[in-house]
């Protein structure tokens, strides 16, 4: 069942303006966070078990509390690149609700007593930002932004920076290197961002989600929003479902709920074929197959333990008509073209693994390159700067030993096993 | 200070050390690419992986700071296969052209794969194909294919030189290092560029294609290209000297410039110049012989050809019956050579004709806030010590010697940081007789009319003395090797005046250099 | 040599201010150049943007090589930039691309004789649920198919 939490006025189109979204209790949270404690909001919001939600899921008033006490002006940054392959809820919340992204940014950014926020947005979402940039300018226009918020002596100033496409800049670091104006290339840790991120001053990368979330932390008390979720992974989130599935969309479930119930209830069931496989959290989440999906349940500790993970909360879901060895060299063109070109093992893997992959299909390769494909995949793992890496070798890693027989078959026969000879 | 342990090895090293300086400070060996001491911390190419006791995950040495008690090992299985994997990833898409590069024999590549190498490459497909032979203007040559993207060029001339032409462009295995539109990479202290390459990307112009490295043995001495005195190491076989590179010391860190590279040439017997462009079909090498390799007499327009200590010896004959001597001191000599000198004019000639020779006055305390200063001596600070010691009050305005019987010059070691040598040669020729000490020719001494007698000296290569620097540092440096049989420093000379013997150093006394000799990167 | 408008160069001022380093206006500056010019950025316009805030060309030009979105070279009036990823190959958005390659006798990246279009194949856009899906300039087609894609390219004007 789906628990609209987020998305509730989603479907109001006039819950992107201002007026719409005071109608349906904007800012009404802001107006209580105010009268909070700064370090009663961070309390809160960590006694809610917020995780983040852009992929890495670390608890958010976690990474608030790294923040040094040093006087040093504090950013905020909202990690609006949303490019995690399949993954399309930011861009929907964003355009749909930009004022409840905003009212979650000001009380963060109240409750971590900074000056000043971006939302970096990908350059692509043109649409998005020009919608969340109206309502930043509605926001100032009514007090909401600037000096002396509502009367609460509380300055605040926001705005927001368009990417130009590069995928390695929703990793936070990449994202600061960008907004500074430098390639968007990650930096190394330490020091983490909390400490030195943007222009080497203390910096919060929250995504979009987690932001927008917090309003309902304010409003509802963390016990009430943990009521949602499981022990570990507590409250709603929104899932982008793509692939062969008869209604693919962004629903809001609370986490913890099964695949398969979502599969079957909110995605009104397969497409096109049986269920075959799927990947849970963006494309660089290891592949989990039928068999492991019937006891998927989403939340960051199941699929963990299946050796995959929740990462973006995006699903895609395969039939059987989906040809493996197809799949793997679409997501591996992807990280070959992502790589930022730092660090040696990635920018030379990334592009090995692709090659490696397109030899399958052209049927170059030989039956020890399977092998190979794992072995430089492992080697690219936890060796860099960042996770791309570690992004570009784990659906390798996942792919590769669970339909090992479709690589065979196609290196021996020289067509796809599942397609058969004529789409060879 | 806080105590670690180095592959077994306990050092203490400041608060604030990386791991990689811990292991440079106790002489371990770590493989690394990017990190440079002199550069900040790029931590890309991902080969200095150490294993630190209780953590499950390796770290880079050359971003992770020394804590306490810290225990760390590159030595165990797991940080070789991270770098031999490293290197393997370095490896599938750079150029097999060894023999054909000039890096060869001094190359990251090559010393970490003869290490970790995995000797069947595993990578069967295609390499990724870049720009090879880009010119980068008149100093160095860029070979992209060559490049592993450690990024140490681009940190230098974003943080050193602060010129900024260099860039990474494109991402992922794509990256290429080059300059915007294809600008030249020309400012003062390019070829440092070269230096910290730890492949054959870079090279430069001066140096590619002249000599394999390992058939070059190396020594330390000091630039004598201006008063900064940076120390180097420099690069020689029996036929001379090859290049110059900087040597760390507190004087000039780890850089030097690129006019400083230059002062090989005043040492070397035959120079090589070459005309025409790269393009140009009718390029070509003139060799030139560039010392004095012996004594000449320029005397009513007949030139005679003499050894040098025969030369002298006229001299010291001839001095007898001088009665009105000048003498012309240029700051490119030791401090032991003016003392010597100085004392021996002073006895035979008294104080009052001496002369400092001073090449650009005006430019004398010029700084460019990095290493280039203005006074283009070497030894300017010495040989005002060494006046001062004597009680000696230099003259300056050497114009205004005349009337002279005999006139003797301690010319420049590099001629071409005094270009006023026409207009003094000319000046000077009106005198009786001008003795012209010279480590190489001085053509237009040798055209200017007059009685000139030409003696070979000795370079900075071919002695050891002490140069004082602008602050007043002294800086020893030992002799190279001797390159002019027949070249004589000032202080022997001073020695044949007074009627002394001197024992001179055969040529060459290098030994043959095996392929062994291996020397460290910079 | 490519010079902005005065607008431009306004607008290149403003964004210089706007943010705490003149660096972070570069990617503004560049998406400006890329308006002015008919949709892509000329080496020429670097030096340009150089000369105009005052940033060394090297470091203009490392963020221009480094972001897909600015062209490196010409591009039609409408740039067609077909999602390949995932979903949308599942949904034939590949074969989809070699179709408009086909009908209108053009390479991937390559301008179209009339100047009218240019076909790339592009990571994910964002809208899989709504896949097969391309971007026109800067606008979203989706849940498309060859016929729909095919009118949609003719009707455009």
């Amino acid at each position: 069942m789906e628990v609209k939490i987020l998305t509730e006025h989603y479907d109001d189109d006039n819950f992107r303006t201002l007026e719409g979204y005071k109608a349906k209790g904007g800012y009404v949270e802001l107006e209580k966070a105010f009268k909070m404690k700064p370090e009663d909001i961070i309390a809160e919001v960590k006694a809610s078990g917020l995780r983040g939600r852009g992929g890495a899921g670390f608890p958010t008033g976690v990474k608030w509390g790294f923040l040094p006490n040093n006087g040093e002006t504090r950013y905020l940054l909202c990690n609006a690149d949303e490019g995690e392959p399949c993954t399309f809820k930011d861009r929907m919340m964003m355009e749909r609700a930009p004022h409840q992204l905003i009212e979650g940014m000001i009380i963060s950014a109240f409750a971590i007593s900074s000056p000043k926020s971006y939302i970096y947005i990908r350059g692509e979402y043109v649409y998005a930002a020009k919608v969340v940039e109206k309502a930043i300018k509605e926001a100032y226009d009514a007090g909401l932004l600037g000096k002396n918020i509502m009367g609460s002596g509380f300055d605040h100033d926001m705005d927001i920076y368009l990417g130009a496409g590069a995928y390695i800049c929703g990793e936070e670091t990449g994202m600061i290197s960008s907004l500074e104006g430098k390639k968007g290339q990650p930096k190394l840790k330490p020091p983490f961002p909390a400490v030195q991120g943007y222009l080497k001053k203390p910096t919060i990368v929250n995504n979009v989600e987690t932001l927008a979330a917090v309003k309902y932390i304010i409003r509802d008390g963390a016990e009430a929003y943990k009521k949602h979720g499981t022990e570990k992974s507590a409250g709603t989130k929104l899932f982008s479902v793509a692939g062969d599935v008869n209604k693919p969309g962004n629903y809001e479930v609370p986490l913890g709920y099964p695949l398969m119930d979502l599969i079957n209830n909110e995605c009104g069931g397969m497409k096109g074929g049986e269920l075959k496989a799927a990947i849970p959290g963006g494309t660089s989440a290891p592949i989990i197959t039928a068999e492991e999906i019937q006891k998927a349940t989403l939340d960051y500790e199941c699929l963990a333990e299946m050796g995959t993970m929740l990462g973006s909360g995006s699903i895609v879901i395969m039939n059987d008509k989906r040809c493996m060895v197809d799949m793997l060299k679409v997501i591996s063109h992807f990280y070959h073209h992502e790589s930022c070109g730092q660090c040696t093992p990635c920018r030379e893997g990334t592009g090995w693994l692709h090659k490696l992959v397109g030899s399958v299909v052209e049927g170059t390769a030989q039956e020890t390159d399977i092998d190979l494909l794992c072995e430089v995949a492992n080697k690219m793992k936890g060796r860099t700067i960042c996770a791309l890496s570690d992004a570009a070798a784990l659906p390798v890693l996942g792919i590769v030993p669970k339909f090992r027989d479709e690589f065979q078959f196609f290196i021996r026969e020289g067509y796809s096993k599942v397609k058969g000879q004529a789409h060879a | 200070m806080l105590k670690c342990k180095i592959n077994g090895k306990e050092v203490e090293v400041e608060e604030g050390t990386s791991i990689i300086e811990a292991f440079k400070k106790v002489d371990q060996d770590i493989a690394h690419y990017c990190w440079h001491p002199g550069l900040s911390v790029a931590g890309v190419c991902r080969l200095c992986m150490v294993e630190i006791e209780g953590n499950p995950r390796l770290q880079i040495a050359c971003n992770t700071p020394v804590t306490e008690g810290m225990v760390v090992t590159n030595q165990s299985e797991m940080v070789k296969d991270a770098v031999k994997w490293g290197l393997d990833f370095h490896l599938i898409n750079h150029p097999l052209d060894c023999p054909i590069c000039d890096q060869a024999g001094e190359c990251g590549l090559q010393d970490q794969y003869m290490q970790f190498g995995r000797y069947d490459s595993e990578m069967g497909q295609p390499k990724v194909k870049k720009k090879k032979v880009v010119d980068l203007g008149s100093k160095i040559v860029l070979d992209s294919e060559r490049c592993i993207l450690c990024s140490r060029c681009v940190r230098f001339t974003e943080e050193v030189s602060k010129t900024n032409e260099l860039g990474i462009f494109n991402r992922g295995d794509h990256s290429e290092i080059g300059t915007y539109a294809g600008k030249p990479l020309e400012n003062d202290y390019s070829v440092n560029t070269v230096d910290i390459c730890p492949v054959g990307a870079l090279t430069s112009k001066e140096f590619r294609f002249r000599q394999r490295v390992w058939f070059l043995k190396d020594k330390p001495s000091v630039c004598t290209g201006c008063s900064t005195g940076c120390h180097v190491d420099v690069y020689f076989n029996k036929e001379g000297l090859w290049r110059v590179k900087p040597r760390y010391s507190e004087v000039n860190g780890y850089w030097m410039c690129d006019e400083g590279r230059k002062i090989f040439k005043s040492t070397n017997v035959m120079t090589t110049e070459f005309v025409g462009e790269r393009d140009d079909n009718k390029k070509r090498a003139i060799k030139k012989e560039n010392r004095l390799t012996q004594a000449i007499h320029k005397e009513s327009g007949k030139t005679v050809y003499k050894t040098a200590l025969d030369s002298l010896g006229l001299l010291r004959e001839k001095m007898n019956g001088v009665k009105k001597a000048a003498l012309v001191l240029t700051g490119q000599y030791t401090s032991e050579e003016y003392t010597d000198l100085l004392g021996f004019w002073k006895s035979q000639f008294g104080v009052d004709n001496v002369y400092h020779w001073i090449n650009h006055e005006d430019q004398m305390n010029e700084f460019d806030g990095l290493l280039i200063r203005g006074d283009k001596n070497p030894n300017t600070k010495g040989l005002q010590q060494a006046f001062e010691k004597a009680g000696i009050t230099a003259k300056k305005d050497i114009s205004n010697i005349s009337d002279m019987d005999l006139v003797v010059v301690a010319g420049p070691e590099n001629p071409w940081t005094f270009d006023d040598i026409p207009s003094v040669a000319q000046s000077l020729a009106s005198n009786k007789s001008v003795v012209w000490l010279s480590a190489t020719h001085v053509e237009s001494a040798e055209q200017a009319g007059g009685n000139f007698q030409f003696i070979p000296v000795k370079t900075f290569a071919e002695k050891s003395g002490t140069f004082v620097n602008f602050e007043g540092k002294e800086q020893k440096f030992e002799k190279i090797d001797i390159f002019v049989e027949q070249a004589l420093s000032l202080s022997e000379i001073a020695t044949v005046l007074k009627g002394d013997f001197v024992k001179l150093d055969p040529v060459n006394q290098t030994e043959r250099i095996h392929n062994e000799f291996v020397h460290e990167r910079g | 040599m490519f010079e902005l408008s005065a607008d431009g160069k306004e607008f290149v001022k403003k964004e210089l201010a706007r943010y705490e380093t003149i660096e972070s206006a570069i990617i503004p500056s560049l998406y400006q150049v890329q308006k002015e010019n008919g949709g892509w950025v000329s080496e020429d316009a670097i030096a340009h943007l150089s000369d105009l805030m005052g940033i060394p060309e090297a470091r203009i030009n490392e963020v221009f090589h480094f972001y897909t979105m600015f062209n490196k070279k010409p591009v039609g009036k409408y740039h067609v930039q077909v999602c390949c990823n995932v979903a949308c190959a599942m949904a034939g958005t590949r074969e989809m691309t070699d179709m408009f390659l086909d009908e209108h006798k053009v390479k991937e990246g390559e301008m179209t004789e009339d100047g009218r279009f240019t076909f790339t194949r592009v990571e994910c856009l964002g809208a899989c649920d709504k896949a097969p899906m391309m971007q026109v300039n800067e606008d979203y087609y989706e849940d498309l198919t060859p016929e729909s894609a095919r009118n949609l390219l003719r009707d455009l004007k």
